[in-house]
């Protein structure tokens, strides 16, 4: 097995009759950010504890760059930062002294936990709140701090539980370019959200869990080709009198066409008709102004498995 | 095991417990406490030429039970309230070992504990200006003070990571500190008096004549009134029976009690009376006497004038400490307890508590 990035195969794990995580197999590669996406209750966040090394699986093999944290966690913790879905924060702790402190019990000399510090909090946004303590952070300073947290030891495999949430618009650009540019080091990123559209700008990648498995990679492949819906606004039109021309050109029946605000609702299987539909439009003459999918190729996958399995 | 990362996980414990208000507030107290303590005990202890030794047992004493009655608070949450508060999950994916972890606690709430004796160290040194203090009590009685205040640090600390619920660990340190202090001294009492022995009482008093008034004298004659060797004791009435505790039996459950460890380990001074001169001394004295088999056919002679019974000083010489044993036992049971706690706080974890999460 030469995967540097995360294996897991077969893994699964109960508490009581509680089954969280009953079947999840799936590779992350390194260079490349891959997502976590599932439903509330899919056992995401017990699959990273798992791969963080903090939980034992019940069966299945997990290896973090090579290694299995279950019988080395020492070595796995050394490559592995991981980031928890809430930042447990030593509550009088400056942000700085925060980093510091993992630093040190990750094994950095003093010095080199102190600059490390200095350093990630420039990386994190956070470099006027260093010295404040962490009780006085917002939810999304918090979250940064968290990831910075993780960042200390210069891991090789990260570890993402909901990094985007309680960020503002801006800080989650510096997200995603951050976690472009760790991926583009060479690094194995896995980022769990359920804010799909954030993941959509963000990801290579995204293995689905529902009811603690992942889904195939054919289903995801089904759900994904399904009929989508894309949304078209004409130039200087509203909807409702963009409707009659919009079905006239793409030859449906104009009763069958949603209106939401100034758009029309078109459903397509695929992109390929997706694009037919468009040359169409413009071939009639119609002033098209937006022609984009209503949702993004995760969100609709998500939904579809979600409304599979329901 | 590593030092350094030991003396962080202590030092991150410590940094936040210095940092809050109510730190400073509870050792206020404490100090406060500890002036009263001393007023009043140079007062009880005037009596005597050296003050010094009463007033300084009694602040010893007073330190170690506030020590007792805080340090479960300290450190009976230090692990299962990070977990609670998420914070130990992320010192559980560094290279910090679990052992580093739950030993770096103990650490920390063994210190907290100590700094409340550095509170009272003035109150000591006070104490020493009443006269008559040995150099020798003074390292003993610190170096038990030390070593009690790690056993309950330990067992707080223990407790918190055998414990799932950090209220549930708390109160269970508390039970454990009460069961040493208060519990000790009922199962011994209790338990004592329940295994009580039958005892036949006979008493000899000194005879006198019934018509002058006179004693009746060994040698015939009647003036040996000065001399109570030389006058004849008789038997008066039938012996009689009554059931007397077996303290001797039990005395050995007291030498679990934290206080008990602290005064028969230190070496305690008595007055030219052969009575002891400070609180070390006397609880000793108590605890030594129960040693001591009661005889089960006692006379009481009024013509023996040996008979007044040894004296503390004499007890104590005759009888054996017990100290060692006592902490003995609480460090091997804390010891035991730590260990507990680390294999049940170790990760990757298999089994949870039920109603835990890890982080």
């Amino acid at each position: 097995m030469t995967n540097a990035g995360i294996v897991a195969e077969g893994v699964r794990r109960s508490f009581g009759n509680v089954h969280a995580v009953r079947g999840v197999t799936f590779q992350a590669p390194e260079g490349a950010v891959t997502g976590l996406v599932g439903p509330n209750g899919a056992g995401k966040t017990t699959l990273l504890l798992m791969l963080a090394s903090l939980l034992a699986p019940d069966a299945g093999t997990i290896r973090i760059g090579g290694v299995d944290p279950v019988a080395e966690p020492a070595a796995a913790r050394a490559k592995l930062g991981w980031m928890p879905d809430s930042l447990g924060a030593w509550p009088s702790l400056s942000a700085r002294e925060t980093i510091s402190v993992t630093g040190r019990l990750s094994g950095l000399s003093p010095a080199a936990a102190t600059s490390r510090a200095t350093e990630l909090l420039t990386t994190v946004g956070l470099e006027t709140l260093g010295d404040a303590p962490a009780r006085v952070l917002s939810r999304g300073q918090k979250q940064r701090l968290g990831l910075a947290r993780a960042l200390v030891h210069d891991p090789q495999v990260l570890l993402l539980d909901e990094p985007a949430s309680g960020l503002d618009p801006q800080a989650r650009i510096d997200l995603r370019l951050l976690l472009r540019a760790l991926a583009a080091e060479g690094r194995t990123v896995l980022v769990s959200s359920h804010i799909l559209s954030e993941l959509e700008e963000v990801v290579d990648d995204a293995v689905f869990m529902m009811q603690g498995e992942t889904v195939s990679s054919e289903r995801v492949a089904e759900a994904a080709g399904r009929a989508r819906t894309w949304r078209i606004r004409l130039a200087g039109r509203d909807g409702v009198s963009a409707a009659l021309p919009v079905a006239q050109a793409l030859g449906l029946d104009v009763a069958t066409l949603p209106v939401d605000r100034r758009d029309v609702l078109v459903s397509f299987e695929g992109d390929a008709a997706a694009a037919a539909g468009l040359t169409a439009l413009v071939s009639a003459g119609l002033p098209v102004a937006e022609f984009s999918a209503a949702s993004g190729i995760l969100e609709h996958t998500f939904l579809d498995l979600e409304g599979g399995a329901r | 095991m590593n030092a350094s990362r030991l003396w962080t996980i202590a030092r991150l414990d410590l940094t936040q417990r210095i940092r809050t208000i109510s730190w400073y507030v509870l050792l206020g107290v404490f100090a406060v406490v500890l002036v009263g303590t001393t007023a009043l005990s140079f007062l009880s202890f005037s009596y005597l030429d050296d003050s010094g030794p009463g007033v300084y047992s009694v602040v010893v004493l007073v330190t170690l039970l506030l020590i007792v009655l805080v340090s479960p608070t300290l450190s009976g949450n230090s692990i299962n309230g990070d977990r609670d508060a998420a914070t130990l999950a992320p010192l559980q994916v560094t290279q910090a070992t679990t052992t580093e972890i739950v030993l770096g606690k103990f650490l920390a709430a063994w210190l907290t504990g100590l700094t409340f004796a550095a509170v009272a160290v003035p109150f000591l040194v006070i104490a020493t200006f009443g006269g008559g203090v040995e150099p020798i009590t003074v390292l003993a009685s610190t170096a038990i003070l030390v070593a009690e205040t790690g056993v309950v640090a330990a067992f707080g600390t223990a407790l918190s990571g055998v414990l799932a619920r950090p209220l549930f660990s708390v109160a269970a340190t508390y039970l454990v500190v009460a069961a040493l202090t208060i519990g000790t001294p009922i199962a011994f009492g209790l338990i004592g008096s329940s295994i009580a022995s039958e005892r036949t009482e006979r008493y000899l008093t000194a005879q006198y004549d019934p018509t002058t008034g006179a004693p009746v004298c060994e040698d015939g004659t009647t003036n040996c009134a000065s001399d109570l060797s030389q006058q004849v004791c008789e038997e008066e009435g039938p012996p009689t029976t009554s059931r007397i505790p077996r303290f001797d039996y039990v005395w050995w459950i007291l030498a679990a009690n934290p206080f008990v460890i602290l005064a028969d380990a230190t070496p305690s001074g008595f007055t030219v009376d052969g009575y002891p001169d400070d609180l070390f001394g006397q609880t000793k004295y108590a605890v030594r006497q129960a040693q001591v088999a009661p005889d089960l056919d006692y006379v009481y002679d009024e013509c023996d004038p040996e008979q007044n019974g040894p004296t503390a000083e004499e007890v104590v010489a005759s009888t054996v400490p017990s100290w060692f044993i006592g902490l003995g036992g609480q460090v091997i049971v804390a010891t035991l307890l730590l260990w507990w706690a680390v294999s049940r706080t170790r990760t990757p974890a298999r089994r949870l508590p039920p109603g835990t999460r890890i982080a």
